[in-house]
């Protein structure tokens, strides 16, 4: 590598902290961040709910991290990160269109593919800690009797880093689809609860053309008992695979919309 | 002098619109005024000399330098968009800050050129305040704010007089004027002639995409002054006054306008017209409404100039 390409890639990711710093302070102030902070909390209140019932002898015998792992492959997995990484991904590229601001990015020495990069970090950061808080909140409150048990600690590590996993990758994927389509959410909505939802299910190698089956992949397989029979099942590939595959997912996401984004012309209407 | 923005059969279509047309240009530093009516294609222009589109034909260079994706260039190009829009949720000292830090200053620098930005477009005191909250005029001098912030030695201003009061608007064109002192390029747009005026004498027309004439301002305003001008006339007798016009040989058409009561006159000689107005109200015991030249606009005047 010659000094000139040093200075460019040292330039490059001081370009990415800069737009990172600028979008991660300006998206914690946005109505949309209040509103999913909200909705990210919602396992909190129904772990709260929870434990309230187990008090009161409603259900006592249903373990904590039972329910706290249910709330994780339903909530969490099938709908909360899809959520936010689908509104978050596409509003990199696409909030700069429709609220015409697109103008004070690219009139900067930064170039396109430093602003798509430095904005994905800084919405995949915001979505990541509010997830994550989600998670911890919930598993504290529902395993508040065996928080001494440090084997559950495990358990909650592994969730947050395949959930962290997850709005790494689906965050990648939709800014690339904001990049390229105009109505990209209801492209996204299609995506995330047909696509994700059914395509998983298929049985031999067609599941793998789905993230949420690496995802799931990395964690426990639910016993099929008495559903064995059934053809559609998840069928795991290995940890090593599926960790190969969604930081690859998200680098050739990333790479497209990079790459569209410093080509593509895009008109702001007046 | 040597060329600083160079336009080459530059060309522009939006689908089967017609954007801007085979547009070759040479703009020098100094002032240089884009004129034209709404939808002549201004912003077209400035969008594709500031990269924003890219053109169907044709080239745009500046300093020699393409201008499409060349990131570099933007640490001395400082452009002020026509549109009205903001990332409302920060305050004005946020959203100055965070796009000066894109030019990779550093904090110290950052805060002392935002500061002297606000000073300039009087913003110093409501810098703290959401931009939400911003009135039409301050978020007009915002914008020129984070144009003319960084220093750049190029500074192009889509219609900066725009939404700004008669104090506003003579402020910011002795500013343009100061910082083509300091040996700065400026471009600025607009639709209304007196505007331009006050900032250069140096002029480009632009109409219906194609660029209609460009040079000195005197120009424009000794075709103007040939152009036959109409004024209405709202009054208490209208017959009356209508009468009394026909004698002047400058008068050369005079209809009424039923509708709003008015008397419309068409003169070729403006000045002597409003002079002889004055004289006519008083003899003939006319008590006047109002006073309006309907066709005083851009529009008009290249119609005219066209041959409409």
């Amino acid at each position: 590598m010659t000094q000139g390409d040093t200075k460019k890639v040292s330039f490059f990711f001081q370009s990415v902290k800069d737009v990172f710093a600028f979008f991660f302070s300006l998206v914690k102030k946005v109505r949309k961040t209040k509103i999913f902070f909200f909705i990210s909390f919602l396992p909190v209140f129904m772990a709260f709910i929870v434990k309230f019932s187990q008090i009161f002898s409603l259900a006592r015998n249903i373990e904590g991290i039972y329910i706290f792992n249910n709330m994780i492959m339903t909530f969490y997995m099938q709908f909360l990160i899809l959520i936010l990484a689908l509104f978050y991904g596409t509003s990199v590229s696409s909030e700069e269109l429709e609220g015409k601001t697109l103008t004070y990015l690219t009139t900067r020495p930064v170039s396109k593919s430093a602003i798509i990069i430095g904005k994905y970090v800084a919405y995949t950061g915001l979505v990541v800690i509010m997830t994550i808080l989600g998670v911890v909140f919930s598993f504290l409150v529902l395993n508040l009797n065996e928080l001494y048990e440090l084997s559950l600690y495990q358990i909650l590590f592994r969730d947050v880093a395949v959930l962290g996993l997850g709005l790494m990758c689906y965050t990648a994927f939709f800014t690339f689809v904001g990049t390229i389509l105009k109505r990209s959410i209801m492209f996204g909505l299609i995506f995330s609860f047909g696509w994700e939802n059914v395509i998983q299910y298929f049985p031999g190698s067609t599941q793998k053309f789905t993230i949420v089956h690496y995802l799931k992949s990395l964690l426990p397989s639910p016993s099929t008992g008495r559903f064995s029979f059934l053809l559609f099942r998840l069928e795991p590939s290995s940890t090593g695979n599926s960790v190969f595959m969604l930081f690859l997912i998200t680098g050739v996401f990333l790479v497209l919309a990079c790459v569209l984004f410093t080509f593509k012309e895009y008109i702001m209407e007046d | 002098m040597t060329a600083v923005i160079q336009t080459q059969n530059l060309s522009k279509w939006y689908g089967n619109v017609l954007g801007l047309s085979d547009v070759t240009l040479q703009i020098e530093p100094g002032i240089t005024g884009i004129l034209g009516p709404n939808g002549a294609g201004k912003s077209t222009f400035l969008k594709l000399i500031t990269g924003q589109i890219k053109p169907n034909i044709g080239r745009v260079m500046i300093h020699g330098q393409k201008v499409w994706n060349n990131y570099a260039l933007f640490a001395q190009i400082g452009f002020c968009p026509e549109q009205d829009s903001f990332y409302e949720e920060l305050t004005g000292w946020q959203f100055l800050t965070n796009l000066l830090k894109l030019h990779h200053f550093s904090p110290e620098k950052i805060n002392e050129k935002a500061e002297k930005a606000m000073d300039i477009v009087e913003l110093t005191k409501d810098k703290d305040r959401v931009i939400r909250s911003y009135s039409r005029g301050m978020r007009q001098r915002l914008k020129v704010a984070q144009a003319i912030a960084h220093d750049p030695n190029i500074i192009i201003l889509d219609e900066p007089l725009n939404g700004l009061d008669p104090l506003g608007r003579r402020k910011i064109i002795r500013l343009i004027k100061e910082y083509k002192g300091e040996g700065r390029m400026i471009v600025v747009s607009s639709h209304v002639l007196p505007e331009i005026e006050a900032m250069t004498n140096r002029i480009i027309l632009i109409h219906q995409g194609k660029i209609f004439a460009q040079g000195d301002i005197h120009y424009i305003r000794d075709l103007i002054e040939t152009h036959p001008h109409i004024i209405s006339i709202k009054c208490s007798h209208p017959r009356l006054l209508a009468e009394k016009f026909i004698r002047y040989d400058y008068v050369l058409k005079v209809h009424f306008d039923l509708q709003k009561k008015s008397l419309l006159v068409e003169t070729n000689n403006r000045d002597k017209f409003f002079s002889l107005l004055p004289s006519l109200f008083r003899e003939n015991h006319i008590s006047v409404e109002e006073i309006t030249s309907p066709d005083d606009n851009l529009q008009a005047v290249f119609d005219y100039l066209i041959g409409k």
